[in-house]
C-alpha cells in the first residue's frame, strides 16, 4: 500500500487575498494548475464548459459514423473511421480534464445518457448523403478549431494541454473534409449539386456553433475576465466567415445567405442573421436529432455493459 | 446506475529514445494492465511514441509552486525518519505552457520525503508543479510491445494533415479567381 496521502498544506490567506492573486497570476499569463487556489465559480464555470465539450466530442461520433459503411472507398472509409476514432479520444481526454476539477467521470456519464448535459446542437442535424462528411470536416471541425485554438490558450492548465493536443489532430479532420469538398465540388454536374445541397444544410447551423450573440451570452464575461476564454462569440463567427466564405465560392459553390458580401471598408465578409428561434429549438431538445443521438449513446452504453462487466471480473480474479 | 468508476491511471509516454516521458492524459481501468490497453487505444492514434507508462493518479503526490511558497516551513519539517527507502520517479512541469516530463529519480522513506529529496537534488529545475511517485507502482510497455501496440499507427499516413492538399488547391484557386476579376 502506498501512502500518497499527507496533509493538505492549510492556505491561511484571506478570501479577498486569494482571489486578488489568482486574478494577478492570470494577467501575468500564468496557469492554474489542481492543487492551486481558485474561486469556485471558476471551477463551476470550466467544469460546465469543459463536460459539455467532451460530450459534444463523444455526441459527435454520431452523424460521421453513420457513413463508416457507406464511404466510396477503403481509402476514404480508412481516414473516416480515424477521424471518428479520434473524436471518441477528444472525448476522453476532456473527461480528464475535467476530473482534474473533481467532476468524476460516472456523474458526467450519468448527465450525458439522462439527458441533463448539453452538448453541441450541430450534432442533432442528420447526415443524408457522403458529401456532408465533406461539409461536416470542413464547417464543423473548421468552426471547432477555431474555438479550441482560443481554449488552447485558456488559464487552466490542464484544459490548455488537451487542446493543443486536439488542434493538432482536429488539422487532419479539417483537411480531410475540405479534400472530399473539392473533389465533389470540381467533379461532375451530380457531385457538385450533391455538395452544394450539403452546403445549403450546414453553412447556418454552422454558424450557429459559436454560440448567441455577445449580448445574448451571460457567461462571457466572466470567462473573459478569468482568461478562459479570450475571444468573443461575434469575433470568432466572424474570423469563420471570412476565412470561409471565399474559399467555398473559389470552388464555385454558393452559400446560402442573399446577404452575404464582401465589405472594403471593414475588411470583413457581412452576413445575414442568424434564425436564433431554430438554434434555441434545438438547444431545448426539438433538433431534427435529438431524441435519436441520445437513444443511440444510451444503447451504445448499455450493449457495452457486458465488457465492462468482463473487465472487472477479470481484474478481480487477477487479485485474488 | 450499474457502473462504479474505476481507478484512474496516469498516462506517461515517449515520443522518442531521447526524449524524456511527458505526461499525456488518463485513463479508467480496473488494473493497470488494462490501463495500458486502454492508454494506447486513446493516446497512439499517432506514430510518435516508443513507450508508455500507466500509474494510479492516486499514487502521485503533488505540489505547486504555489503551495510551497505558502508554507516555506512544511518542507523544511520533513526529516528521514531512518525507515527504509524506494525509488521514486520525479516529473515536473517547468514552463506555463508545458507538459509535466520525467526529470529523473530519487531515494526517498514516503512521497514527502521524496518530493524534499528532489528539490534538493534537481536545483536547477524551476518546476512550477512537482510530481513523484514510487517507481514499483509503474507499469510500463516492454520493448516487445512496440511492434504490437505501437507500429500499426505508423502506417496510417493519413491522419497527418500534410498528406492532404486540399490547401495548395484552394490557393491556386483563388489566385485564379484575383485575376480572373481585375479589369
Ligand atoms: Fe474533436
Ligand atoms: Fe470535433
Ligand atoms: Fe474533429
Amino acid at each position: 500500500m502506498y501512502g500518497a496521502t499527507v496533509d493538505p498544506i492549510e492556505d491561511i490567506r484571506s478570501d479577498e487575498e486569494k482571489l486578488a492573486e489568482f486574478e494577478a497570476r492570470i494577467a501575468r499569463g500564468e496557469k492554474i494548475e489542481p492543487g492551486d487556489w481558485m474561486p469556485e465559480e471558476y471551477r463551476r464555470q470550466l467544469i460546465r464548459m469543459i463536460s459539455q465539450h467532451a460530450h459534444s466530442e463523444v455526441v459527435g461520433m454520431l452523424p460521421e459514423g453513420a457513413f463508416i459503411t457507406r464511404a466510396p472507398n477503403l481509402r476514404r472509409k480508412l481516414i473516416l473511421i480515424a477521424k471518428v476514432q479520434d473524436e471518441g479520444g477528444h472525448g476522453q481526454y476532456l473527461y480528464h480534464a475535467a476530473e482534474t476539477l473533481g467532476a468524476t467521470r460516472e456523474e458526467m456519464l450519468e448527465a450525458l445518457l439522462s439527458g441533463k448535459a448539453k452538448y453541441s446542437s450541430i450534432f442533432n442535424y442528420p447526415t443524408l448523403s457522403w458529401a456532408d462528411m465533406g461539409a461536416i470536416g470542413w464547417l464543423v471541425d473548421g468552426a471547432a478549431i477555431l474555438n479550441q485554438t482560443m481554449l488552447a490558450k485558456c488559464s487552466y492548465g490542464p484544459y490548455a494541454r488537451a487542446m493543443v493536443r486536439i488542434c493538432a489532430e482536429e488539422n487532419f479532420h479539417r483537411r480531410q473534409g475540405q479534400d472530399i469538398v473539392i473533389t465533389l465540388a470540381l467533379g461532375t454536374p451530380e457531385q457538385k449539386a450533391m455538395m452544394q445541397d450539403s452546403i445549403n444544410r450546414w453553412w447556418w447551423p454552422t454558424l450557429m456553433m459559436f454560440g448567441p450573440h455577445d449580448t445574448d451570452s451571460p457567461n462571457s464575461a466572466v470567462l473573459i475576465r478569468w482568461g478562459i476564454k479570450t475571444k468573443t462569440n461575434d469575433e470568432l463567427r466572424q474570423s469563420f466567415v471570412d476565412q470561409t466564405a471565399p474559399e467555398l465560392m473559389a470552388l464555385g459553390l454558393t452559400i446560402p445567405d442573399p446577404n452575404l458580401y464582401y465589405d472594403e471598408t471593414s475588411g470583413h465578409w457581412h452576413f445575414g442573421e442568424i434564425d436564433w428561434d431554430e438554434f434555441w429549438n434545438v438547444v431545448k431538445g426539438n433538433g431534427p436529432c435529438n431524441a435519436e443521438r441520445m437513444a443511440t449513446r444510451r444503447q451504445a452504453h448499455e450493449d457495452g455493459l457486458w465488457v465492462r462487466e468482463a473487465m472487472a471480473a477479470y481484474a478481480e480474479k487477477d487479485q485474488s | 446506475m450499474t457502473d462504479t468508476q474505476w481507478p484512474r491511471y496516469m498516462v506517461l509516454h515517449q515520443e522518442q529514445d531521447n526524449k524524456p516521458h511527458q505526461h499525456a492524459g488518463t485513463v479508467h481501468a480496473p488494473d493497470a494492465e488494462m490501463a495500458l490497453l486502454n492508454a494506447r487505444d486513446v493516446f497512439v492514434r499517432r506514430p510518435d511514441c516508443v513507450s508508455l507508462w500507466v500509474v494510479r493518479a492516486d499514487l502521485i503526490f503533488t505540489r505547486t509552486q504555489e503551495e510551497l511558497a505558502l508554507h516555506p516551513d512544511w518542507l523544511g519539517n520533513i526529516q528521514a525518519a531512518g525507515v527504509p527507502t524506494e525509488i521514486y520517479y520525479v516529473f515536473a512541469k517547468r514552463t506555463q505552457k508545458g507538459q509535466f516530463s520525467h526529470v529523473g529519480e530519487v531515494e526517498a522513506e514516503n512521497p514527502a520525503h521524496a518530493l524534499k529529496m528532489a528539490l534538493q537534488q534537481y536545483p536547477a529545475v524551476d518546476g512550477l508543479v512537482w510530481w513523484v511517485f514510487p517507481a514499483k507502482a509503474v507499469l510500463k510497455s516492454t520493448p516487445d510491445d512496440i511492434e504490437a501496440m505501437f507500429a500499426p499507427a505508423a502506417v496510417k499516413d493519413f491522419r497527418d494533415q500534410a498528406n492532404f492538399h486540399a490547401l495548395s488547391v484552394l490557393r491556386k484557386l483563388m489566385r485564379k479567381q484575383e485575376t480572373s476579376n481585375e479589369p
